[in-house]
Parts: C-alpha cells; structure tokens; sequence
C-alpha cells in the first residue's frame, strides 16, 4: 500500500516535470515561427533589390567604351608629347 | 478498486494527455515553420540566381579598368619620366608609391602639386606659344599646368 502512494507522488512530480517541459518545448518552436516570417520578408526585400543588378552589363559595356576612348586618347598624346 | 490505484491511473492517462497535447501543438508549429522556410527558401534560391553573373561581370569590368590604368600609367611613364609617380601622386594621394611598385620601381614619392611647369614648357614648345605670352582664352598662367581640371569629384 505504501509502494502504491510513493508511485503516486512519483507520478504527480513526473507530470509537473513533464508539463514544463513540454511548454518549453513549444513556447521555442512558437518563437522561431515569427523570425522565420521575418526573415522571409528579407529575403523578398533582399531579391526585389537586385533586380538592379542585371543594369551591370550596361555598365560593363559602357566601361569597355570609355576604356577604348582613353585608349585612343592615350595613342594621340603619345603621338603628340616627346619622350622623357 | 483501491484509491491509490485509481489516482494511479489518473495520473498515468493525465500524462498521456498531456504528451499528446504539447507534441501535437509542437507539430502544428513546426509545420508552421517549415511552409515559412520553404518561402525563404525561395527567396533565397531567387538571390542566389540573380547574383550569380556577378562575379563574371565584375571580373570583366576589373579587367577593362586595369587594362586602362596600365594604359595610361605607361603613358605617363614614357612622357613624364621620373615625374610620373608624382603627377601619380599629386592626382591620387596615397597612389604614387603604388604605382612606382606596379611599373617595378623604388625611390620616394614627391608629390608634383596642381601644376606641372615641365608639362606646360613642353606643350607650349609644341604650340609655338611664348611663356612670357599666354593665349588669351587661357585661365591658368602660361607657364602652370594645373592638374585640378584631371578631378572632377572636386
């Protein structure tokens, strides 16, 4: 008969226990659900932002183009200056 | 049926109960979370693919301005002499002691200031121009150079 209470009061601590647990457990996976919902805004912010990127090539082709003039500028000041 | 025994019992299904209910709520949020990480997940598969050409271009971009920079820094070399890592200097401090270890030179860095008179003998020498007499539509003096004009983020 005493056996039988000891496991009574075994078991009631063993539920408190468990009961923390379990509402630990989920108040974190609670936690991570608004991050994840942020981090997809980010993400959507971060992907609209480079569709600038594409203008890159623009940009290296209009570098090519400058490059190529300073080089026929610099083929004319070495036509046009002595040497050191 | 003895008393410990029912609240035994009791005890043991409020157990279950409760196991069943945190972990079904615990799955419901972790499904949550995993619809929220397939739309990052696409996010971020979207980022990736939108930068993946950029390293190339870049790289292409980088190459061109180098050619350029080494174009004109030879130039500056063969014209300029010794005072190219000056002028070097004088249009981009801090620059000059680079470049002479670019082109594979030592020696100390003096700045050749705004002006030039070195480059201005030879191009008034080369326009028939006195330097007792500059061009009237001139706005610096006959025998300066200046650099400020090779600025234009001043």
């Amino acid at each position: 008969m005493v056996i039988l209470w000891v496991m009574c009061i075994v078991l009631t601590v063993a539920l408190i226990a468990l009961l923390v647990l379990l509402k630990g457990v989920l108040g974190a996976a609670r936690s991570i659900t608004p991050t994840v919902g942020a981090i997809s805004g980010v993400a959507a912010a971060a992907s609209k932002d480079l569709d600038a990127v594409i203008a890159l090539v623009t940009t290296q082709n209009y570098i090519s183009q400058v490059v190529a003039g300073l080089a026929n500028y610099g083929g004319s000041l070495d036509v046009a200056l002595p040497d050191a | 049926m003895e008393l410990p025994v029912l609240i035994i019992i009791l005890l043991i299904t409020l157990i279950i109960l409760a196991l069943a209910v945190f972990l079904i709520a615990t799955i419901l949020e972790l499904r949550k979370i995993d619809a929220g990480l397939g739309v990052v997940l696409e996010g971020v598969a979207e980022i990736a693919t939108k930068t993946a050409p950029v390293n190339g271009v870049l790289d292409a971009i980088n190459v061109t301005l180098v050619a350029g920079r080494d174009l004109l820094e030879g130039l500056a070399l063969k014209k300029t002499g010794p005072d190219a890592a000056g002028l070097v200097e004088s249009c981009f401090p801090g620059e000059g002691q680079r470049f002479l270890q670019r082109v594979g030179r030592r020696g100390p860095v003096v700045a050749i200031g705004e002006e030039y008179p070195r480059g201005t003998a030879t191009l008034n020498a080369l326009l028939g121009v006195s330097a007792a007499a500059p061009p009237a539509a001139a706005a610096e003096p006959a025998d300066r150079i200046s650099v400020v004009g090779a600025r234009p983020w001043e």
